[in-house]
């Protein structure tokens, strides 16, 4: 007879909200029309936005177990979850509002985009809300299978050659991930994170096997999120991918699924093991070289679109400089940075794909003059670049500040003065479209020249107005993250 | 009126977006001349106090401003040539509003430089002001401004982060609460006043110091600038559009001499004195080295540009030097040499507007245009020092206080005074005397706007260099407060 399991419902909402999106997109693609389920869509990450505040400060958990007095869960709705599941929302819907207007160009436009689309933000809801290393796995693998279809549903060569480098490289990157588990495993005993912790932090217990085994799997999981999020030295794949992808597909994939591979490293670097050996140096390593390669062949970029993803991957290094201090510091720092990422990068990358005459995105040299052919968007450009690049008063500054600060917390002295220098080069190469834009020029025009963008420039007024008001008043966002409760529990001590 | 004065002139690069082609010089104008009003208005009053309230309390970054002795002094500069330079603009640019607007965003940042007595505050200033500074070069600029411009914004930020890096470890070396220089009250609400720490009250002492200090100093020394990290200044001025504007506010935004004064002395105090020697010997060298150069060039925009890192160095070799005379004459130099460097370059405009060249062998322009002439002699004089200017009273005070601190050195910075009329006078010379080349144009003289826009900062540089007790009386205080940190000379 079958039973139906006691569990809550309640923490999982906002994933099972997002995944019946993906169901309706999935069968609804018969009779409908794309854009109605793109409504649906956004209609139903919105209501997962709102259980998310529902949840706020509730602390529920389900899945859950007890062991020696440890409340321990497999899935966890903590604030830490819904701060990094709000951020992946927003990104989320970024990416809708853009592909209102460009689908159709980008030939993505039909009702298995969305379900695959939907379905990754499942796949890293899942990683945000992830308790053990299990979740975590299985949200991890969604969002990348999701992810190869996305990048190679456009039906181009490019984007073909993209999916399939993505693909193999990325599941290099998962198996590596899994073996890490199984060491973790073996040495703890344990997947869920709390314990893992608990075991961790009575290191000197552990006997002297289990203690090499342990140092194996964190630097084995540390080589697989490496994959995931574009540290160097397991970068390569980014370029290729995220400028042969459309460009929708690009914003994606540079904000949604970095964040959710971020939020998996925090749960797992910050949480489970964040009295665990070895990994920190080896991390600060992995940061110099992301924050160096990063910087330094972005300097060399003729492609704006190439340039962005060279920009997600020097920010990639940024955003790993949070790992190196204390979590209470970093956690706030981390997830502040990802918003704030999601958002300069996606209205960045919504501008190229609203002005890109095809998928390859713009050259910078046709950038020239653009403000005297398009004011708004080109301003709006330069908020986002002079935010990429930590000018004040723009948000980005802060995430920048708020990094420098952990790391130099965490003693990385040497991680921060790259940190600077590599902040250098990045202001060069960001400030070279940023300016050509507003230099006259009076050759014609070499942007996309029809169309309505309605929802493209909502998008980027939206995201705008967010960099512009965080940067001058920061505390609207900082102060919900602010509590060091939320991120000593993390791994959920 | 702090907060007024610091952010009406950003509202009216706001509005400017909003007005009406016709009306943006009259916008623009009126804000720059309420701006200068409040200013005058704080001085009457004798300063503003501190005002001090949190900003982002998590992270310790509070919102303070003060306006009073030093900084208020630069502040008025600040809106007095920025009235100048919006002035010029509507009379020499062609449908100014983007300029209009960018030189109004730029004051702000600027007073708010002045202003601000949080570190974080003053570094989102310093970094705010040089945005709208990238874009006069950006859309106004020459041809090679590409170069000019990344040279400029990546020494800015370079040493803009390595100055925020040295406050982050000051503040979690020290221990202080907040990044405020002297703490913030706070009333909680039970009515609790409780204090919250600034940097000042927690110090850095010992080796850290000094470090801290170097990599305070490398934002500093770019900014002064001070040889070795000047190369930026040159191309951006050549760079910047010919009128000479953006090149007013350039010159505005060298705030390094009142960054080490207001941040350096009072940190980093015992650093100051242990690298005195090499600091004085640094800017001494810095202020030779400007003028020698200024003496082989023959675009007026460069020589100008190491004209102004001559004086520079001479503000340098006063605030490293740590003495009261020097130091209150660094801060009148700093503060007076806007008038006539900023003056010079919109005469260099006037000129390159008539003649079309920024070549300094011109000739013969005596002849046809008297009043620029003799109002572009006058303001020579003013920068070469000469008694009755208001330069005059900077360099005096510079080398008489430094001179009782190293004898040596400010030796050698005194024979930039007799290369500075070398340099100057020769460039005059060869553009505004000797013959006017056959077939050359006919250089109209100074029209309405022009009269103003050189007389006025002129008829200032006289009145305190006749006169200097007002200004004198206004900075004293100020600078005695600061070298008490030091303990005396």
């Amino acid at each position: 007879m079958l039973t139906v399991p006691d569990v809550s419902l309640a923490p999982m909402l906002p994933i099972l909200i997002v995944l019946g999106g993906a169901l309706i997109s999935t069968l609804g693609g018969f009779w409908l029309p794309r854009r109605a389920l793109a409504l649906i869509n956004m209609a139903l990450l919105l209501l997962s936005g709102v259980s998310m505040v529902t949840l706020w400060n509730s602390g529920a958990q389900t899945f859950g177990y007890e062991v020696g007095g440890l409340a321990l869960a497999s899935l966890r709705a903590d604030n830490a979850a819904l701060l990094l599941g709000g951020t992946i929302l927003i990104g989320t819907l970024l990416t809708y509002l853009v592909t209102w207007d460009t689908a159709y160009r980008a030939r993505v436009s039909f009702a298995e985009f969305d379900a695959v689309l939907m379905y990754a933000v499942t796949g890293c809801l899942l990683i945000a809300f992830s308790g053990d290393l299990i979740v975590l796995l299985i949200g991890l693998e969604i969002m990348s299978l999701a992810s190869y279809v996305l990048t190679t549903l456009s039906d181009s060569p490019r984007s073909e050659e993209a999916g399939l480098k993505y693909f193999l490289l990325g599941s290099a990157g998962s198996a590596v991930l899994i073996y890490g588990i199984a060491l973790l495993y073996g040495a703890t005993g344990s997947f869920n994170y709390a314990e893992i912790a608990a075991r961790a932090s009575a290191f000197g217990g552990l006997e002297a096997t289990n203690s090499a085994i342990l140092v194996a799997g964190s630097l084995l999981l540390l080589c697989g999120f490496g994959f995931k999020v574009a540290l160097a030295p397991f970068h390569q794949w980014t370029p290729d991918v995220y400028s042969g992808a459309p460009t929708s597909v690009s914003l994606f994939l540079s904000t949604v699924v970095k964040v959710a591979a971020f939020a998996g490293m925090l749960r797992v670097f910050s949480g489970a093991l964040v009295d665990g050996p070895g990994w920190l140096p080896v991390l600060a390593v992995f940061t110099g070289l992301t924050l160096a390669f990063g910087n330094a062949a972005a300097l060399f970029q003729t492609n704006f679109k190439r340039l962005l993803a060279y920009s997600a991957i020097a920010h990639s290094g940024f955003l790993a400089m949070t790992l190196l201090g204390p979590p209470n510091l970093g956690g706030p720092a981390m997830s502040y940075y990802l918003l704030i990422y999601t958002l300069m990068t996606g209205a960045a990358l919504a501008i190229v794909a609203a002005l890109q005459r095809s998928e390859a995105g713009m050259e910078i040299q046709d950038m020239r003059g653009l403000f005297y052919r398009h004011p708004a968007y080109a301003a709006a450009l330069a908020v986002c670049l002079a935010s990429l690049a930590g000018l004040p008063p723009f948000a980005g500054f802060f995430s920048k500040l708020l990094a420098f600060q952990t790391a130099l917390q965490g003693g990385y002295l040497w991680v921060t003065v790259l940190g600077v220098i590599s902040s250098v080069a990045a202001l060069i190469y960001y400030m070279r479209p940023a300016l050509l834009m507003f230099m006259p020029d009076r050759t014609p025009a070499r942007e996309y020249p029809h169309g309505q963008r309605p929802a493209s420039s909502l998008a980027v007024a939206l995201s705008v107005t967010a960099i512009v008001m965080l940067g001058v008043l920061p505390g609207l966002w900082y102060d919900w993250l602010a509590n060091p409760e939320i991120w000593r529990l993390l791994a959920g001590r | 009126m702090t907060h007024t004065m610091l952010f009406l002139p950003l509202l009216g690069a706001l509005l400017l977006l909003l007005t009406p082609r016709t009306w943006r010089e009259e916008v623009a104008g009126l804000f720059a001349a309420l701006t200068l009003g409040l200013g005058l208005w704080l001085w009457r009053d004798g300063g503003s106090g501190l005002y001090a309230a949190p900003w982002i309390p998590a992270l310790g970054i509070t919102y303070s401003v003060e306006l009073s002795g030093v900084s208020l002094a630069l502040a008025l500069v600040t809106a007095f040539m920025s009235l100048m330079a919006v002035w010029y603009t509507a009379k020499r640019i062609p449908n100014p509003g983007t300029m209009l607007g960018l030189i109004l965003a730029m004051e702000t940042g600027l007073l708010g430089i002045f202003a601000a007595r949080d570190a974080v505050l003053f570094y989102v200033f310093f970094e705010w002001a040089m945005i709208p500074g990238l874009l006069m070069l950006a859309i106004y600029g020459g041809p090679r401004r590409m170069q000019a411009l990344l040279k400029f914004a990546a020494y800015t930020l370079l040493g803009g982060l390595s100055m925020l890096i040295s406050f982050i470890l000051y503040r979690s070396l020290g221990g202080a609460e907040t990044f405020s220089l002297y703490g913030l009250n706070l009333t909680g609400a039970d009515g609790q006043v409780r204090h919250l720490s600034g940097l000042l009250e927690r110090p850095v002492t010992g080796p850290a110091q000094t470090w801290l200090y170097l990599a305070f100093l490398v934002a500093m020394a770019i900014k002064l600038p001070l040889w070795p990290l000047h190369a930026w200044l040159p191309s951006f001025h050549e760079e910047n559009h010919p009128s000479g504007i953006p090149d007013v506010m350039g010159t505005l935004y060298k705030v390094g001499g009142y960054g080490i004064f207001l941040y350096g002395i009072t940190l980093f105090p015992d650093a100051s004195l242990e690298l005195r020697p090499i600091l004085m010997a640094l800017a001494a060298f810095t202020a030779l080295y400007a003028a020698w150069i200024a003496f082989g060039q023959t675009n007026w925009k460069r020589l100008i540009a190491y004209a102004g890192l001559s004086h520079m160095g001479f503000v340098a070799l006063g605030v490293f030097s740590l003495n009261e005379t020097a130091v209150i004459g660094a801060m009148y130099l700093l503060a007076f040499q806007n008038f006539y460097t900023g003056a010079l370059f919109m005469a260099v405009g006037m000129l390159q507007e008539r003649d079309g060249s920024l070549d300094t062998r011109v000739g013969g322009v005596m002849n046809q245009a008297g009043a620029l002439g003799g109002l572009t002699l006058a303001l020579w004089f003013a920068s070469i020092a000469v008694p009755g200017l208001a330069g005059f009273i900077g360099e005096f005070s510079v080398l008489l206080g430094a001179y009782q601190v190293n004898p040596w050195m400010t030796g050698l910075a005194a024979l930039t005074v007799i290369a500075a009329a070398a340099y100057a006078l020769t460039a005059f010379q060869h553009t505004f005397w000797e013959g006017r080349p056959l077939g050359a144009v006919r250089v109209g003289d100074l029209k309405q706007t022009e009269w103003l826009v050189l007389g006025l900062p002129l008829l200032v540089a006289i009145l305190f260099g006749v006169y200097s007790a007002p200004a004198l009386s206004l900075m004293q205080p100020a600078v005695r407060a600061v070298l008490g940190a030091v303990g005396g000379p």
